[in-house]
């Protein structure tokens, strides 16, 4: 699948992973217009071919937790065998309380309960990216 | 009765009693016949024109054990012994009496042996084979003795001896041996009412009034034979149609005696140059007379008892009913029906009496716009013409009121005719409607249950919408705020939020759907819909479990009959089976295929496989009974509403183990063949992207799902 891609003028790259399309392309017209370059992929599989075909890596990830054929745990799995350069950002409708738990403990540099606010998401970005550096 | 069936075992004081009565009726009866049969002889051979003797001889023998045969016979030997002796010789009297004896106990051994112990004649067979035993061969083993008699004392020829003796039992046997043999069981007792006790003595002065009136014509009239040869006819006609065999033998009795004593005395109309001559065309003409009248009594009284016994069938039924001939005229009803008909306030279609056209009152009251009547009309047409044999149909007359069935049957008789059969099923229809009823609050509460347990799914497709709805007007707000203006991106943002509203909405109306308890409606639907719209409501507790389903409905596939509703809860109970049942299965190696087949024209199996551990061979046969699970959590009442439920849509549902992994459950239903699947319109859902969960194949039908060499299943297709 061809990923959406947003304007490449912005110097803040996200990449965006979610089987919705909808729910990826609100995200990613989120981000270009908080002024980032955004990248979306419809599922884990295509945002590992893109990182192995040698492009230049996300600043941060955006990643669904719950999609068909590769999970978002699978997906952080994955990038941390390749000890991916960028912090990873979870979010689902999970309301269960451990949900938070489970994906930090596997790597997520932050968590995020759907439906996400703007500011929600900015702040995770930006807690994320401090702590990276 | 005066003889009864002695019972085989030690003698009780009844069983002696019983023989004492015997006895006593027997002693005076025996000598009174003697005595008629020593009235009326042949002059040279001296046998008797009718000898009494040997049919009450035979009669209480026939009814009596034969352990009592002896006290009858010594009685009735004593008697012969008492009118004949001395006038005859000792020798004669003696042999005279073994004949007497040999006759009445061939007669009696042989019709106990063909007719029971308590012979009836209601049927021909049965008169014919009494009148073949006491007419023919008991007369004619008497004869032989008789003629001998009469040749070894030198009286006669053996052949006219042998007629004469024959014939004279013969007559017996025709008239006083059945009168006789059905008096003693009680017969003429139990038909003595006063009215019928009337008409006896009516048809009794008839007969001898005939002979009375010939005797006294002049001898040259010519109306004397035809009074004594002819006029009993009629009489005698009466007596069978109305007093069966045992009134008509006596009558039969009577006109024998008056002629008999009509010849002897020379008025009646059998007189011949010799006096032997003339009780030999006596004795002809009684013969000649006797059987067809016999046998018509026979038939007759066969006829009335058939007749009681439909009338007596008719009015024990509790439902109404009613007897068409082939034009649909009621020719009878029974009680029941007769009481509906003559209540003040029946219904029209009710108000129906003998005579009068069921099809006509139908058809009148079907134009006056009875829905009931036209199809009541239409069924009684069916069953008349004999194009259909069985119609039935239920109505009420009217909101709170008694509900009733009538089942019409086409009669397989000539002229053709039906059988209409009316109940009150008011009390069945509440029952039934009650026990609906609790179904449909059941079925609800196990809907409500499998939404409760796909909460969380649900939250998630309600969620997928809202976050995107979210994150696009909060872009758009922010690009709203840049100088310059991209309105084509805003309206393209704009255009996703309706798209996405409209996709929560569908969330919630089909989660309002399954939870809204509402009437059964069964209608042609589409499969593809149908279980694309399951496995929508199902797509997030799939995902959650990594299970990616495939549904293969072939094009072409006839929708499906049924409730929408109901049927999802049934696909959706499968479906979330199949995927819990997978749950211990490595994430790779589950599998969830929904496949629709045609197996006719008019069915559509839906097969449910899944690549689970397959169900346990114990719990295979209760797999569908209440209250059994595999589940740790749950009931156990999802399969069994299920399975109600596709029995409510007159299909089926069974469940087998595969022959590789996993269970498929098949669901069979109704299919509304005529409507073409391709040509129905379809509302799709456009606007988001999702992994086709329906896909359309042209390859052939697979095989079965796991039907080829299935280990075990549930219930196996019948």
């Amino acid at each position: 699948m061809t990923p959406d891609t947003a304007s490449p003028s912005e110097s803040l790259r996200i990449a965006i992973v979610d089987d919705e399309q909808l729910v990826r392309v609100g995200l990613r017209r989120y981000c270009c217009a908080l002024g980032m370059t955004a990248v979306a992929y419809a599922g884990g599989k295509e945002l590992l071919d893109a990182l192995s075909s040698a492009a230049a890596p996300p600043d941060c990830l955006l990643l669904d937790a719950h999609m068909p054929d590769m999970t978002g745990l699978d997906v952080q799995q994955q990038l941390r065998r390749v000890a991916a350069p960028f912090p990873t950002i979870v979010y689902s409708a999970d309301d269960e309380p451990e949900a938070r738990e489970r994906y930090l403990a596997a790597g997520a540099a932050e968590y995020l309960r759907k439906p996400i606010t703007g500011d929600d998401l900015v702040a995770a970005i930006t807690r994320a990216l401090g702590r990276s550096r | 009765m005066a003889t009864a069936r002695a019972a085989e075992g030690p003698r009780t004081d009844a069983v002696t009693l019983r023989l004492a009565v015997g006895l006593l009726l027997f002693a005076p009866l025996s000598l009174l016949g003697n005595e008629i049969g020593a009235v009326f002889r042949y002059p040279e051979i001296g046998a008797a024109v009718l000898f009494p003797p040997y049919a009450i001889l035979a009669a209480f023998l026939i009814l009596s054990s034969p352990r009592d045969w002896v006290w009858y016979i010594l009685l009735g030997a004593a008697a012969h012994f008492a009118s004949h002796w001395p006038r005859w010789s000792m020798s004669w009297v003696l042999a005279a009496d073994i004949a007497n004896i040999s006759r009445a106990a061939t007669a009696a051994w042989l019709v106990k042996w063909r007719l029971g112990t308590r012979p009836r004649f209601e049927n021909a067979g049965a008169l014919l084979q009494f009148l073949a035993i006491g007419v023919v061969i008991a007369p004619a083993v008497g004869a032989t003795i008789g003629a001998a008699n009469v040749l070894a004392h030198g009286q006669g020829t053996f052949g006219h001896a042998w007629v004469a003796w024959f014939l004279s039992n013969a007559i017996t046997g025709l008239t006083i041996l059945p009168a006789l043999t059905l008096c003693l069981q009680g017969d003429c007792r139990r038909a003595a009412t006063r009215g019928r006790v009337l008409e006896a003595a009516l048809l009794a002065i008839a007969l001898v009034s005939t002979y009375g009136v010939a005797a006294l014509l002049n001898g040259e009239s010519a109306w004397r034979p035809a009074l004594g040869l002819y006029a009993p006819i009629p009489i005698l006609i009466w007596a069978a149609l109305r007093f069966g065999v045992a009134g008509t033998s006596m009558a039969l009795t009577v006109v024998t005696i008056g002629a008999i004593v009509a010849a002897d005395r020379g008025i009646g109309p059998f007189q011949l140059a010799s006096l032997d001559e003339s009780i030999l065309i006596v004795q002809l003409f009684v013969v000649l007379t006797s059987v067809p009248i016999l046998c018509l009594a026979s038939i007759s009284a066969g006829r009335r008892a058939i007749v009681a016994l439909h009338r007596g069938i008719l009015a024990s039924l509790h439902d109404q009913v009613a007897i068409l001939d082939g034009r649909g005229l009621i020719i009878e009803v029974n009680d029941s029906w007769r009481r509906e008909a003559d209540l003040p306030a029946a219904e029209p279609v009710h108000r129906a009496h003998v005579g009068d056209s069921y099809r006509e009152i139908c058809r009148s009251v079907a134009e006056r716009g009875s829905a009931t009547a036209a199809r009541l009309s239409a069924g009684l047409a069916g069953a008349l013409s004999r194009a259909s044999y069985h119609f039935e149909t239920e109505y009420d007359l009217g909101e709170h009121c008694a509900r009733y069935m009538i089942c019409v049957e086409s009669l397989a008789i000539p002229g053709g005719g039906a059988f209409v059969r009316r109940s009150d099923v008011t009390a069945h229809h509440e029952a039934r409607m009650e026990a609906e009823e609790q179904r449909r609050q059941l079925s609800h509460l196990a809907r409500v249950a499998s939404l409760g347990q796909l909460s969380g799914a649900l939250a998630h497709e309600l969620n997928q919408p809202l976050a995107s709805i979210g994150s696009n007007a909060e872009a758009a707000i922010l690009l709203l705020n840049r100088p310059e203006l991209d309105a084509s991106e805003i309206a393209a943002i704009l255009r996703d939020i309706v798209s996405e509203n409209q996709r929560a909405a569908e969330v919630i109306r089909r989660l309002r759907a399954m939870l809204k308890r509402g009437e059964t409606r069964l209608m042609p639907l589409d499969v593809e819909e149908l279980v694309s719209e399951v496995l929508e409501l199902a797509h997030a507790e799939l995902i959650t479990r990594r299970v990616k389903p495939i549904a293969i409905v072939p094009p072409g596939t006839s929708p499906v009959i049924g409730d929408r509703v109901q049927l999802q809860q049934v696909l959706l109970n499968l479906i979330l089976n199949a995927n819990e049942a997978m749950a211990l299965v490595p994430a790779s190696e589950r599998k969830l295929v929904v496949l629709a087949t045609q197996p006719a024209d008019d069915s559509i199996q839906l097969s449910i496989r899944d690549s689970g551990p397959g169900i346990p061979p114990a719990l295979m046969d209760r797999l569908f009974e209440p209250f059994v699970t595999t589940k740790s959590e749950g009931l156990g009442l999802g399969l069994s509403i299920s399975r109600t439920i596709v029995a409510a849509h007159g299909g089926r549902l069974w469940a087998e183990n595969n022959s590789d992994r996993g269970t498929t459950v098949h669901c069979l239903l109704r299919s509304a063949p005529g409507i073409a699947h391709d040509q129905r319109q379809r509302e799709r859902r456009a606007g988001h992207e999702r992994t086709p969960i329906v896909e359309r194949t042209r390859t052939p039908i697979p095989a079965p799902l796991g039907g080829t060499s299935s280990a075990m299943s549930a219930a196996p297709p019948t």
